[in-house]
């Protein structure tokens, strides 16, 4: 890993110093306030001849300020993957660039804390070696991961019991982490029974809500793990319909609940799913499987209008 | 709690009291539609002390039977009795755009 350039753009020395700690540890880090503009950039760039493997931006530079970076980035280095950073502090930001600009991966700081800087420095691991986001990342070794292959709709609601009563005491916290867990769980299976399952020409096969059974050949199968205060829960379907561009086009979509309106936004289960999750992962190979899921903890540094991440992986290496 | 949706609704006051039972989901699709031939007044309480989850397919629905409510009848809605979670969930959704809380 320590042969990979890491190229960082922040906003101002504020921005880069409030993440240099968790970039620590990275030997080959190149780190960059304030980068020209438009005209200037490339020009200034190119003669370096760097061939990052990862860029690191800050939201506080992209999109609001420099909307025009990515481009240019993709532009410079074709086979770089891109990573947001935003803190929790910030205000979410604009979905809708980020979703045409086909980013993949925003990760958010909560806090400058050992577990920030570990799950940060896992992040950029993750990337670098090209391993997807997993439901045992998430947890303390050792917990159990309980698994449910699903064979009929009907199953949905005793799944959702099962999360719920996995996660035990009375606190209001708890009880809070129960209601969070049995929606998110109920928006997962959904999302497989109903939203993968396309034909040849792209439509859905079954109606939401629509009594049915399924096949083995869809793989369709619930996992989850609770440790005593973070749950994880992921769903794997063996459809793989679910298009890597289409994600981030689907949160931006519900982002301001301005079409609420007119009822039907699509792909609100997905953002429901992502808004409630700390972190959000969709591990796609296409065709062949989908694999959703995340995690969130009993007591989150993120309030429910704090900026949620995403990881999107395709061509990712097998586990 | 109850999986299917259970409506009641009474009358007093000039006020609608609207009770929701139990899940908010696909198979809600029916009594949700009906449910804005129930109003009668200006404003209409929704009580959802009793209602469990609402899943996006939920969400959809009470938008709406919500917007019918508020286009067809020109009544007010509001909202209370509603658990954290719903409660952040239709922050996020916009659903209090159509419908205040009422705490």
């Amino acid at each position: 890993m320590n042969r990979h350039l890491i190229l960082a753009l922040f906003h101002n020395m504020t921005d880069e110093n409030a993440f240099r700690p968790l970039l620590d540890g990275f030997p080959r880090l190149l780190s960059l306030c304030n980068p020209p503009d438009r005209d200037r950039f490339g020009g200034i760039m190119a003669p370096l001849q760097l061939a990052p493997s990862l860029v690191i931006l800050s939201t506080r530079l992209y999109p609001e300020s420099r909307p025009e970076l990515v481009g240019e980035l993709r532009r410079l280095y074709p086979r770089a993957e891109i990573l947001l950073v935003t803190p929790g502090t910030d205000p979410l930001p604009q979905l809708k660039r980020i979703a045409d600009d086909r980013i993949r991966h925003l990760f958010v700081t909560p806090d400058h804390d050992a577990e920030g800087i570990l799950s940060l420095r896992q992040a950029i691991s993750g990337l670098l070696t090209g391993s997807p986001w997993q439901l045992r990342d998430y947890v303390r070794p050792g917990s159990r991961v309980h698994e449910f292959p699903l064979n009929s709709s009907s199953q949905k609601e005793l799944l959702i019991e099962a999360v719920e009563h996995a996660i035990a005491g009375d606190s209001p916290e708890m009880e809070l982490l129960r209601q969070k867990g049995a929606l998110l769980a109920d928006e997962m299976v959904e999302n497989a029974l109903y939203g993968a399952p396309r034909g040849d020409d792209g439509k859905k096969l079954y109606c939401k809500g629509e009594d049915r059974l399924i096949d083995d050949g869809e793989q369709i199968v619930f996992r989850y793990a609770f440790d005593g205060e973070t749950l994880a829960m992921e769903i794997a379907d063996g459809w793989g319909t679910l298009a890597p561009e289409m994600v981030v086009d689907f949160l931006s979509r519900n982002q301001d609940g301005a079409l609420a309106e007119d009822g039907e936004t699509g792909g609100r289960g997905l953002f429901i799913i992502w808004r409630f999750l700390d972190h959000l992962h969709v591990n796609i190979r296409p065709g062949r499987k989908t694999v959703l899921g995340g995690h969130l903890r009993a007591v989150s540094p993120l309030d429910w209008e704090s900026p949620r991440g995403f990881s999107i992986s395709t061509d990712y290496a097998c586990p | 709690m109850s999986s299917s949706l259970e409506i009641s609704a009474r009358c007093a006051d000039s006020t609608d009291y609207i009770e929701l039972r139990g899940n908010i989901d696909a198979s809600a699709e029916q009594q949700l539609q009906r449910l804005p031939e129930m109003v009668r007044s200006q404003v209409v309480r929704f009580d959802f002390s009793r209602a469990g989850r609402i899943n996006s397919m939920g969400i959809a629905l009470l938008l709406r039977c919500f917007k019918h409510i508020r286009e067809e009848k020109k009544a007010e809605i509001r909202l209370r009795e509603l658990n954290p979670t719903n409660t952040i969930l239709f922050k996020m959704t916009g659903v209090f755009m159509l419908a205040s809380h009422e705490k």
